[in-house]
């Protein structure tokens, strides 16, 4: 490059590479189980952190994956009357419940015709593995309605390969839309109190309007109803991440 | 209450108790309260001194010990005696042992005689008047008069009661925590009185306890967790069966 006076200019460096750390920005993603977070109550906290050691001590020697409503897990039990004393089941997660060391997940799948809902508590000793067979978070925080859709969205076969999955990727939700039985239902879904927003309502607009009659608006203005767990989190977090490094 | 599993992968309910504070207040001999036994008296939680008059402080001053909320007596034989000061621990009780828990149950207040002694009532329509959840008779004819003890309306719940023969699971020494198999009366955080099992099927099964208490400056140093020999331990690997 020559300047307007006619000599060579100074020698600019080229501009430095932004380097984008993927791990770093995978740090940043964290997962707190659910049921390391206390109950609002008005026990002693002294209760939920000797818990919370047992639940990390447990963790430490058996791995419980990540996972949320609606992935596909395998789950491998001890039987005492199996043959081969193990007993594993697929099916997908409809819901988790349960705090501190008897948390439990129930997971749903249709065998034979047969729809089968088995429950599972994360830190029985009586689990060998749990693997995790597809992630997919969906639309709801529990798919209990999948009791009255329509079969096909609960089968899934014994033996599915597991999906494979980059590390860092955001966990993908699947927006799915299911089918309904026909009515009666074991519970009227289309009420507002169990915002379930995973299904497609084929139902007249005269029943939907209906169903509003139901709603509770002042419910999310409730003051006494909050319970902001965040600073909580932040501290269990810190101790579980610390002791699960050791 | 927490769940606690075997290593034959059965699961049991498990209640935590813990010791707070808990020192020998004073020692009132056979003779002098007049039972089969010597008694001791034990204080529990510490509590502010302000509210109590100086003849109630008096017990706390003489042994050296803060004012305590509950104060109850244990029934002592002569060699099992302890001297006022003395704090005791959890570490008293050991894993594998029965043990009877009383407490005051939650209050209820002034309750109909369905909840209180579990009547049926009277159904709900058919023709009833004003009357479905009342006593109906309370005595006959012939009686002309209604026996004492009858069940009737009235106060339900903040009375003593007792759970017998629970087995104690596991003992933390260093939070100083009882594991207790099954339910206690009392709601959450209330204070309770934890004694050796008096039923005769648990009349042989302290094999070595420390005999009178376990005292901390003595030699004996216990692990921080101890076990009962059932019970699974999240150290070990999952369960499997042959």
């Amino acid at each position: 490059r020559i300047n307007s006076d006619g000599k060579p200019a100074a020698f600019q460096p080229p501009p430095k590479p932004v380097i984008i750390d993927k791990q770093k920005q995978r740090e940043e993603r964290r997962f707190l189980s659910p049921e390391f977070i206390p109950p609002r109550g008005r026990t002693d906290p002294l209760k939920y952190y000797i818990e919370r050691k047992d639940m990390i001590q447990r963790r430490k020697v058996f791995n419980i994956p990540e996972f949320y409503v609606g992935h596909i897990l395998a789950v491998t039990t001890a039987d005492p009357y199996a043959n081969g004393k193990v007993n594993r089941f697929v099916g997908i997660c409809i819901q988790r419940g349960g705090k501190g060391l008897g948390a439990t997940f129930v997971l749903r799948n249709v065998i034979e015709d047969q729809g089968v809902e088995m429950c599972y508590e994360l830190y029985s000793p009586r689990i060998q593995a749990i693997e995790v067979l597809k992630l997919e978070k969906r639309l709801d925080d529990n798919l209990l309605y999948l009791r009255d859709a329509l079969p096909e969205y609960s089968t899934f076969d014994m033996n599915m390969k597991p999906v494979s999955r980059l590390e860092h990727e955001e966990i993908p939700v699947n927006k799915l839309q299911v089918r309904m039985k026909p009515k009666p239902w074991s519970k009227r879904w289309e009420r507002p109190k169990y915002n379930v927003k995973g299904i497609k309502f084929e139902l007249p607009e005269k029943k939907m309007e209906e169903a509003q009659k139901w709603s509770q608006p002042w419910l999310e203005f409730d003051m006494l109803r909050e319970y902001d767990t965040s600073k909580i989190e932040e501290k269990i977090w810190k101790e579980v991440s610390e002791e699960l490094k050791k | 209450m927490m769940p606690i599993w075997t290593k034959s992968g059965k699961k049991h309910a498990v209640t935590l108790l813990k010791v707070q504070d808990c020192h020998v207040l004073r020692y009132i001999s056979k003779e002098e309260s007049g039972g089969k036994t010597a008694k001791l008296l034990v204080g529990g939680k510490n509590a502010s001194p302000f509210s109590k008059s100086e003849a109630e402080m008096e017990i706390f001053r003489e042994a050296g010990v803060p004012r305590k909320q509950k104060v109850t007596t244990f029934g002592v034989t002569d060699d099992a005696i302890i001297k006022p000061g003395t704090p005791l621990y959890a570490a008293h009780f050991r894993p594998g042992q029965f043990v009877d828990v009383t407490a005051k149950t939650i209050g209820k207040g002034f309750q109909g005689v369905m909840k209180r002694w579990g009547f049926k009532g009277q159904p709900a329509s058919h023709g009833q008047t004003k009357t479905h959840r009342r006593p109906g008779a309370i005595s006959t004819n012939k009686a002309a008069k209604v026996y004492r003890g009858k069940k009737m309306p009235g106060k339900m719940g903040n009375i003593y009661r007792t759970s017998f023969g629970l087995k104690v699971w596991r003992i933390n020494t260093k939070h100083d925590i009882i594991y207790v198999n099954g339910s206690v009366p009392g709601h959450t955080n209330c204070l309770v009185k934890v004694k050796d099992s008096t039923l005769p099927t648990y009349k042989d099964c302290n094999k070595n306890p420390p005999f009178p208490t376990f005292f901390a400056d003595g030699d004996e140093k216990l692990p921080e967790d101890l076990y009962d020999e059932e019970v699974f331990q999240f150290t070990d690997p999952s369960i499997t069966y042959a």
